[in-house]
């Protein structure tokens, strides 16, 4: 059983069901009309660039150029993190990047070699789980390093406050590291115990597409989720420890310089 | 010659561009309780976190027993200080975790039979042993001060610094309050104050505004 592939003719057949949305937003005058052929406009353009890439990667199946391809992505991610915080990148960029490098890295290469043997460096595998799991670090590093570094503007005085009383800077910022791990990691447990029953997750649709069978599908889907949550943990505690080394003053205070104007 | 507790060398302090005060020289000897006057904005809260390490002077010396504090001392000279802030923000939790937490620092783990004597220092300033199970969010500005007191006296420092820690107190609490420090001889005090009452408490004060206007002139 193969995917059956879907012409252009029919794929810009496919549009005509835009129609649908498109007429609802006219008929209640949503004032989005402009946005919404704007993103799908956006998403087509976007889809046939990565498309026509991934075509070249999955051509030449080389590691290298695979092992790049990883890292473009990821590089990608640190920038949409730092914006999406509304932080200095200068501040932050680098220790973010080794985060997002390891939480994306060590989940990969245990499913690929561990699971799958040699063969699973293939990149047919390396890429779409790498997606999967790098796609969920971003949305967990952004969570953890805005609620660490808000709730540390926030409660200063509280921190200032273990500062006065003898704590070591560990000390003083472990209930915020704390917090920030668990706001970070709280989706990723929520969606682990709600897997299958809320919508059929994508790694499984991905398999049953591709022509796999369901038991095939659940077994992918149970190591991309033991992947996505090992990830995200790994990629949050690194983010807030190696981004917290630039952003406090040798005395330890909290080095305002890095948060953006406002 | 005895070495002063704290000894502040002709400081210079400049936030955002601004000058809060300058060439400020005060030292305060072991056991001397002082208190810092002055009309508001001539520097005074600003002077004990520069003594905490949380505002970093521009030029001049700051030494604490001696020891001159910078990136490096700070860590260390913070154990021989505590601090009440204006308006104590504690953290989250109920008092008795309040109270409790410090002593999970490396720094004050040898302290922690210290919390057997919370009762005692509750009973002294007229707090019920009940506000133990309270949570800190709801508690009154004049509880929060005397709970903060409480934390800093268990840790033992021999330098206490105390922003406005009277400013939510009614006259007993005040009496109180005045009362502990007084009997805590060997404690050296700097406080910062308005209240007329409570600068008779210390053996000294010290008008940081005219100090600033003599060191101009």
């Amino acid at each position: 059983m193969t995917i059956i592939d879907i012409s252009p003719w029919r794929l810009a057949a496919g549009y005509i069901l835009l129609a649908i949305p498109l007429g609802i937003i006219l008929w209640l005058r949503l004032p989005m009309l402009g946005q919404a052929i704007s993103a799908i406009v956006r998403m087509t353009l976007q889809l046939l660039f990565v498309g026509f890439y991934l075509q070249f990667v999955f051509d030449l199946n080389n590691i290298w150029v695979t092992g790049a391809w990883v890292i473009i992505m990821i590089g990608v991610a640190d920038v949409s993190i730092v914006r999406g915080c509304r932080l200095r990148m200068s501040r932050l960029g680098g220790g973010l990047f080794i985060a997002l490098l390891a939480g994306t890295i060590v989940p990969l290469l245990i499913f690929v070699v561990v699971l799958q043997g040699k063969a699973g460096l293939n990149v047919q595998y390396v890429i779409p789980v790498c997606g999967m799991i790098l796609g969920n670090c971003l949305r967990a590093d952004i969570i953890g390093i805005r609620n660490f570094y808000e709730s540390l503007r926030k409660n200063e005085k509280a921190y200032l406050l273990s500062l006065s009383q003898g704590a070591s800077l560990k000390e003083a910022l472990h209930p915020f590291v704390r917090d920030a791990c668990q706001a970070a990691l709280a989706p990723t447990v929520a969606s682990i115990a709600t897997i299958g029953l809320v919508s059929l997750p994508g790694m499984m649709t991905g398999v049953i597409l591709g022509g796999g069978n369901p038991m095939t599908a659940i077994k992918y889907q149970i190591a991309i989720m033991i992947a996505i949550f090992t990830g995200t943990a790994l990629t949050v505690i690194l983010a807030i420890r190696l981004t917290s080394l630039k952003n406090f003053t040798t005395q330890g205070t909290l080095d305002r310089g890095f948060f953006e104007a406002g | 010659m005895q070495i002063p507790a704290i000894e502040i060398d002709k400081l210079t302090i400049t936030i955002a561009g601004q000058t809060i005060f300058s060439g400020l020289s005060l030292s305060l000897f072991p056991k001397q309780k002082t208190t810092l006057v002055g009309r508001s904005g001539c520097g005074k809260s600003t002077l004990l976190q520069s003594l905490l390490g949380f505002v970093a002077p521009k030029s001049g010396a700051i030494r604490i027993f001696g020891r001159e504090l910078s990136s490096q001392s700070v860590w260390q000279l913070r154990t021989r200080m505590a601090y009440v802030a204006q308006e104590p923000e504690m953290g989250a939790g109920n008092v008795r975790d309040i109270l409790a937490r410090p002593f999970a620092f490396r720094n004050n783990l040898h302290l922690r039979r210290n919390m057997d004597r919370v009762p005692d220092l509750l009973q002294r300033l007229y707090l019920p042993g009940t506000l133990l199970d309270k949570d800190v969010s709801a508690l009154s500005g004049g509880e929060k001060q005397r709970v903060a007191l409480i934390a800093a006296l268990l840790l033992e420092r021999e330098i206490l610094l105390l922003d406005e820690a009277s400013s939510a107190l009614d006259q007993s609490a005040k009496h109180a309050v005045i009362d502990l420090l007084r009997s805590n001889e060997a404690l050296t005090v700097l406080s910062v104050s308005h209240d007329q009452e409570w600068i008779g408490f210390s053996d000294s004060h010290f008008d940081l505004c005219k100090a600033q206007q003599e060191a101009a002139a």
